[in-house]
């Protein structure tokens, strides 16, 4: 183990990026998959199809497609940001698409007279989606979304391809001193599985707290 | 990281081999200039080809004659150096060349087969029997000699520094120190900033292109790789420029299975040939002698680097 | 919940739960809407465009060597050794995948345990770091893979987890008394898991299976890594030698976009197909 031990510093500095990356990019997609989500269940054909077709695409294209892109093509549109940034609102576009997708399934599982009552109540679009639609919606996607949250923190150690130094990076370059790949990978495997391991604690309980008996 | 390819080797890999370069995205510049290096044909036509005698019954070198391809660990985007030409499906370069010469020598026709190796897994590759030889800017140090034989050196490198045009106060590797460094992912470079300049910040991307197009868009303000690949990439691009001189020294060996000492010797006798020739000088002329200036430098003497 | 499978179900026709059909002044605004959100988007697109432009970006000799048949040739090459490291590691992935879903369905522990166990471990590790160890690690071992292995392994590893979630989720949507309906008929548990459940649960998980193996698709990109020669690396290789990086990355989504939309959009077709047993079935 004294490959880790003799590294802490640079695997503690890693993992600070992965989980900044991990908690900005999941916050990023959550707005982003409710956007999307607002616009294609609502009445406005064009925004529907604006919608679907960001789902669309966002979800055919690899992630390391889109960072490599996206660091070195937006600053050719006189968009320039840091690599963190940049690659945190690329993860952000990118899993937003998975959470549009994973809510529209919600959306569509909820009977459509829940929607009529709401109308009949005199709701507006906003009103029937923040109040009525959307709750229940997101009381059957917590495991689905929890899912994308494990997903996106895996997904975050592609940034090291576009200069990041997150813990993948971080392991990766103590491997290039240390030499010692398995005490090295193994470490940074247990870091991920941790983060992702709380990330299913907490849906167990969001998903207990939520669940209504029917 | 992407190219972890090449990987850890820290030491290693060479620096030009990782990263090819070429590729700036500056205006209209079109393919890498020796890249397209049609001549490598004539100068094969000129290579030596060993006699009978040289092939020694029982040999490595017999054992390729008889299998008519001589199989090379190599890249295929390391442009001058071991590039695959697109249009032909054919890898040219310095690297690439000297591999078909060494066939031509071998077999009496230039068939190569390159296996597309990472840095990391060279060793393996030779003493499983997977390639036969490697030409992948493999520096030769004592540590690899230990698990491969080194032929040559047949080449010598160094890393050095590029900056945009009219960046001033770099031009040592001191003068890195509290700013913020380009790299190759995996290659040399690495740990030498960290040697040689502390309190730089590395940043690193996985090919020359995509370290080219970051020092461009000033996400460091310099970039350390192989002196080679700089001066093609300056040649390209005229938005930067390589600062000062190399400061390593990286003798680039010919990797061969280990304790196999008659192979060596056949390729060291190769080596010595066709550098006597002119061949050499000829395949360093098609490729690097495409961006750096003058005539073919004097090659390092065989065997005068620990390890070969 | 006997929802299918939780994978994301692609998109069929969207729902129409938070509108009426509309009346005079809701059409009215509907319109409002679409042509400000047309105005806005395009006038996006536009700026793009422009400032691309303004940088060099869409200078025709920095496009044209796309327009040549040599250059899709390799790509295409590329797009090739894609599909053969999605196809093969696909066809590995789910037969683990397969196996560790009954592992983890059996009544047995000695089976249940390991099963879930790796299924649970495996699906919190990256990929990347899957393919570190196969390019690292175990050439030190003296297991140095040919390069399509290095890439195949790690997938077929991890997706193996992915896989075995979506046929055990689709085991578990077939009705209770299905299974139960066998064993009366005098089936044994394998037989009628074998001809009865499985096979129901094989026809639901179609579309998610579907939208995994894209997702094991664009995984393959990982080749940019190891240095396979997959769609991704043959766009690096490209770029070395054109100098293009943006332009060759380019074109490199759009082949992904249109392959992959065209898997997606088989999975809703299969999706479509799929008869709506479960109004007649579970009641």
């Amino acid at each position: 183990m004294s490959p880790i031990l003799d590294h802490l510093p640079e695997f503690w500095q890693g993992l600070l990026v992965t989980l900044e990356l991990t908690a900005a990019s999941f916050a990023g997609a959550v707005v982003v998959g409710l956007a999307i989500t607002a616009m294609r269940v609502g009445p406005v054909p064009v925004l529907r199809a604006i919608g679907t077709g960001y789902v669309e695409t966002f979800q055919n294209l690899p992630l390391l497609v889109l960072l490599v892109l996206a660091v070195f093509g937006l600053p050719e549109i006189g968009i320039k940001a840091g690599l963190l940034a940049t690659s945190m609102v690329v993860i952000a576009l990118y899993e937003g698409a998975y959470i549009a997708e994973a809510l529209r399934s919600g959306v569509n599982a909820i009977a459509k007279g829940q929607g009529e009552a709401a109308r009949a109540l005199g709701l507006t679009f906003g009103q029937s989606l923040r109040h009525v639609v959307l709750p229940q919606a997101l009381r059957t996607v917590v495991q689905p979304i929890g899912n994308i949250f494990i997903a996106l923190t895996m997904n975050t150690s592609l940034v090291a391809a576009v200069g990041v130094v997150d813990l993948t990076a971080a392991a990766n370059r103590v491997n290039l001193v240390e030499a010692q790949p398995i005490p090295i990978f193994v470490g940074a495997g247990l870091a991920y599985a941790a983060v992702a391991a709380v990330a299913g604690l907490v849906t167990g309980r969001l998903e207990r707290r939520l669940a209504v008996a029917r | 990281m992407v190219s972890m390819k090449r990987v850890a080797a820290v030491a290693a890999m060479s620096v030009l081999g990782l990263s090819a370069c070429s590729g700036t995205d500056s205006a209209g510049s079109s393919a890498v200039p020796g890249a397209a290096s049609g001549g490598g044909g004539d100068v094969l036509a000129s290579a030596p080809v060993a006699t009978a005698a040289d092939i020694l019954p029982g040999s490595t070198m017999e054992k390729i004659k008889k299998r008519g391809e001589l199989i090379v660990g190599g890249s295929l985007d390391a442009p001058l150096l071991s590039q695959q030409n697109p249009a032909t499906g054919e890898v040219e370069g310095f690297d690439a060349d000297l591999g078909k010469a060494l066939a031509t020598y071998i077999i009496g026709k230039p068939k190569v087969k390159i296996v597309n190796s990472a840095s990391e897994t060279r060793e393996a590759l030779l003493s499983n029997g997977t390639v036969d030889v490697v030409f992948q800017t493999y520096t030769i140090t004592p540590e690899r000699a230990k698990q491969v034989a080194f032929a040559g050196p047949y080449y010598s490198s160094g890393l050095t520094i590029a900056v945009k045009k009219g960046t001033t106060g770099i031009s040592s590797p001191q003068d890195l120190n509290g700013k913020t460094v380009i790299a190759g992912a995996n290659t040399p470079a690495i740990p030498e900033i960290q040697k040689l300049a502390p309190q730089a910040k590395i940043i690193t991307f996985g090919g020359d292109p995509e370290c080219v197009q970051a020092l461009k868009q000033d996400r460091g303000v310099a970039y350390v790789q192989d002196e080679t690949l700089l001066v093609a990439d300056a040649k390209k691009d005229p938005s930067i420029q390589v600062v000062g001189s190399p400061f390593t020294t990286d003798p680039y060996g010919i990797g061969l299975p280990h304790g196999d000492d008659q192979f060596k010797k056949f390729v060291n006798d190769w080596l010595t040939k066709i550098q006597s020739q002119g061949v050499w000088q000829k395949i360093w002329q098609n490729s690097l002698g495409t961006v750096v200036q003058g005539a073919a430098p004097t090659p390092p003497a065989i065997g005068s680097v620990p390890g070969s | 919940m006997t929802a299918p499978p939780a994978r994301r179900r692609s998109s069929g026709p969207a729902s129409t739960l938070l509108f009426d059909e509309p009346g005079p002044r809701a059409r009215r605004r509907i319109t409002v809407a679409t042509v400000a959100g047309t105005v806005v988007a395009l006038a996006l697109l536009a700026l793009a465009v422009r400032q691309f432009a303004a940088n060099g970006q869409l200078a025709a000799a920095r496009w044209q060597p796309y327009a040549t048949w040599p250059m899709w040739r390799y790509l295409l090459g590329g797009l090739r050794s894609t599909a053969l490291a999605a196809v093969v590691s696909a066809a590995l992935a789910m037969a683990a995948g397969l196996a560790l879903a009954l592992g983890r369905l059996s009544r047995r522990r000695p089976l249940r345990l390991p099963a879930a166990a790796y299924v649970e471990v495996v699906r919190t590790i990256p990929a990347l770091l899957l393919v570190y160890i196969v390019l690292f690690a175990l050439p030190r071992y003296g297991l140095d893979l040919p390069l399509l292995w290095k890439l195949v392994v790690p997938l077929a590893v991890s997706n193996a987890a992915g896989f075995a979630e979506i046929f055990r989720a689709g085991v578990l949507s077939v009705e209770r008394g299905q299974g139960e309906a066998a064993v009366a008929l005098g089936l044994t548990h394998g037989q009628s898991l074998r001809l009865v459940v499985l096979p129901q649960a094989a026809r639901r998980v179609l579309p998610s299976i579907v939208s995994q193996s894209v997702g094991l698709l664009k995984d393959t990109s990982l080749g940019f890594v190891v240095s396979y020669a997959e769609l991704l690396y043959s766009g690096k290789v490209l770029a070395n030698y054109n100098g293009l990086l943006i332009q060759t990355y380019i074109v490199v989504a759009l082949i992904y976009l249109v392959v992959n939309a065209s898997l997606s959009k088989l999975a809703r077709a299969l999706e479509a197909r799929q008869p709506r047993r479960r109004i007649p079935g579970a009641g």
